[in-house]
């Protein structure tokens, strides 16, 4: 099920097609595709403010761009032109498309009214529909597997932060995506935190989840990612297999930015 | 102090008591549903915050006590309000100042709701609509319960103000507490010993309340238990 003997063939886990999202004046993408075939994991990168974020949040229409296409596990959103909002069938096919992609922010988003184990229930029960029992089971599962087993009943207000984030990869998980986005889900972290996160993900990766990681942490990207997207200025300026954007960019802007940041991290 | 007198007081007023506690329960409830109303109106564009704004303003800026005689003694004047099907309501003194309660406390419990989400951190919102959920679920499960969280300790003075407010429905011969305490000041002329019982009913009462509220803030929010005063 892992590996890049998929890629390219059959249906992409997500595909972007021409995405262009302004924000009044400013033009934070301008023309963005991008594919995610099953089993690949996408390290996005770039220099703040080069549109990283919007672009991850155009995936599951958090920002609903201007222009382009998207295609998200099965679903299809084409943008007419100068289309403002979305009709009643792009709304539906974004929900559908939603409950079938695991989001990570980077400031965790718990619902803090919740325990831990019902923020992972939450949408399996009350958006997929799915049995409750059922769904409790395999929450407990998810807490097992990114070590938090013990904190199925703690409130979110009383873990750490690194906790936190491993709860909501857990709460994306539960919902058994088709890929998994990540928006610098390390970087709202205590330096002594990130590396518990970045261990879960990694274990993500070794698994064979598609993912989409937005990261600062260059070290970690490289190592987990098969193919590495530099942004800048809200266009691809550079991408390809991680040994070629990290160790041998063709592009100045994007050797500059990788040895700056390989030269500030490790 | 005539223990004998203050006692039988205190009973004669018990008496109104059902009527008061009835009073301030539904009105609770009837302001609370209109709240939440007032609140959806005001999230469903401009024309529906103009008219939460203007409602608020209208009950929250005029004496309670001059809404229910407005609509007490004003509405028989209309002959459409005379010929609805309302005027047997409408008619009846304790029609007209739960009326008139509720819609006082649903401008206050409004502008407290109101309060209450915009503390719904942005980011809980963004994780519901992430995962999918419909924006009737996202209210349901995640907005209003946290709002209502967060609204709870503001709300539990209009509780405590909405309990003494019933007080006003005696202005309309309702025999609750504060009437009966009136009538039986009429009767006997002894204000300050009748007053007085009246008066610490309400206060138990609202100490009660307060209790009972900081109870259910503890049992709905118990991640905040220990680090409050
Ligand atoms: N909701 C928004 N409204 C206005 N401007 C925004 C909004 N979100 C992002 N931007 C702007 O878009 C640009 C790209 O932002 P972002 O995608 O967050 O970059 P990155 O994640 O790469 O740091 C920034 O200049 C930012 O100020
Ligand atoms: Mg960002």
């Amino acid at each position: 099920m892992s590996g890049l003997g998929v890629n390219g063939m059959g249906e992409p886990a997500i595909a972007l097609r021409g995405i262009r999202k302004r924000f009044g004046d400013q033009e934070v993408l301008r023309g963005i595709d991008l594919a995610a075939h099953d089993g690949d994991v996408i390290a996005l990168i770039g220099a703040s403010g080069s549109g990283k974020s919007t672009l991850l949040r155009c995936i599951p229409m958090l920002e609903v761009p201007q222009a382009g296409e998207i295609f998200a596990a099965g679903e299809r959103i084409a943008l007419r032109d100068g289309q403002q909002k979305l009709d009643r069938a792009q709304q539906a096919a974004v929900q559908r498309m939603r409950t079938r992609l695991g989001f990570v922010f980077q400031s965790f988003n718990l619902w803090p009214h919740r325990t831990v184990l019902q923020n992972l229930i939450e949408a399996p029960v009350h958006v997929q529909g799915r049995p409750k029992a059922e769904c409790i089971a395999e929450a407990e599962a998810l807490l097992e597997k990114v070590g938090l087993a013990e904190k199925r009943d703690a409130w979110p207000a009383h873990l750490s932060g690194g906790q936190q984030q491993r709860v909501a990869i857990a709460r994306a998980l539960a919902l058994k995506p088709r890929a998994l986005l990540f928006d610098e889900p390390t970087s709202a972290l205590d330096p002594e935190l990130v590396g518990e996160v970045l261990k879960v993900i990694r274990g993500l990766a070794e698994e064979g989840r598609t993912m989409i990681i937005v990261t600062h942490e260059m070290g970690f990207a490289r190592e987990v990612c098969n193919k590495a997207v530099f942004l800048h200025q809200g266009r691809i300026e550079e991408e390809g297999p991680p040994e070629q954007v990290f160790l041998d960019p063709r592009s100045d802007r994007a050797r500059a930015f990788v040895s700056s940041h390989f030269n500030r991290n490790r | 102090m005539d223990f004998a007198f203050l006692s039988e007081t205190f009973f004669k007023l018990l008496a109104g008591f059902p009527l008061t506690v009835n009073l301030a329960v539904l009105s609770l409830a009837g302001g609370g549903v209109l709240a939440l109303l007032l609140n959806m109106a005001r999230a469903s564009g401009w024309l529906g915050a103009r008219f939460a704004d203007f409602y608020v303003f209208l009950f929250r800026g005029s004496p309670l006590l001059i809404q229910i005689f407005l609509i007490y003694y004003g509405l028989g004047n209309f002959p459409a309000v005379r010929e609805s099907f309302l005027w047997p309501f409408l008619r009846e003194p304790y029609w007209c100042a739960l009326l008139a309660l509720i819609l006082n406390d649903a401008a206050y419990t409004a502008e407290i709701l109101r309060g209450g989400f915009r503390a719904v951190p942005r980011g809980a919102v963004e994780a519901a609509e992430a995962c999918g959920m419909s924006r009737l679920t996202r209210l349901r499960r995640i907005t209003l319960p946290v709002a209502i969280r967060q609204a709870l300790p503001a709300y539990s003075n209009e509780v405590i103000s909405m309990f003494k407010s019933t007080a006003l429905a005696s202005t309309v011969t309702l025999m609750e507490v504060t009437g009966i305490a009136r009538a039986e000041v009429s009767a006997t002329y002894r204000a300050i010993e009748i007053f007085l019982c009246a008066a610490v009913l309400y206060l138990v009462s609202t100490l009660l309340i307060t209790r009972a509220l900081r109870l259910l803030e503890t049992r709905l929010s118990p991640w905040l238990a220990g680090n409050r005063a």
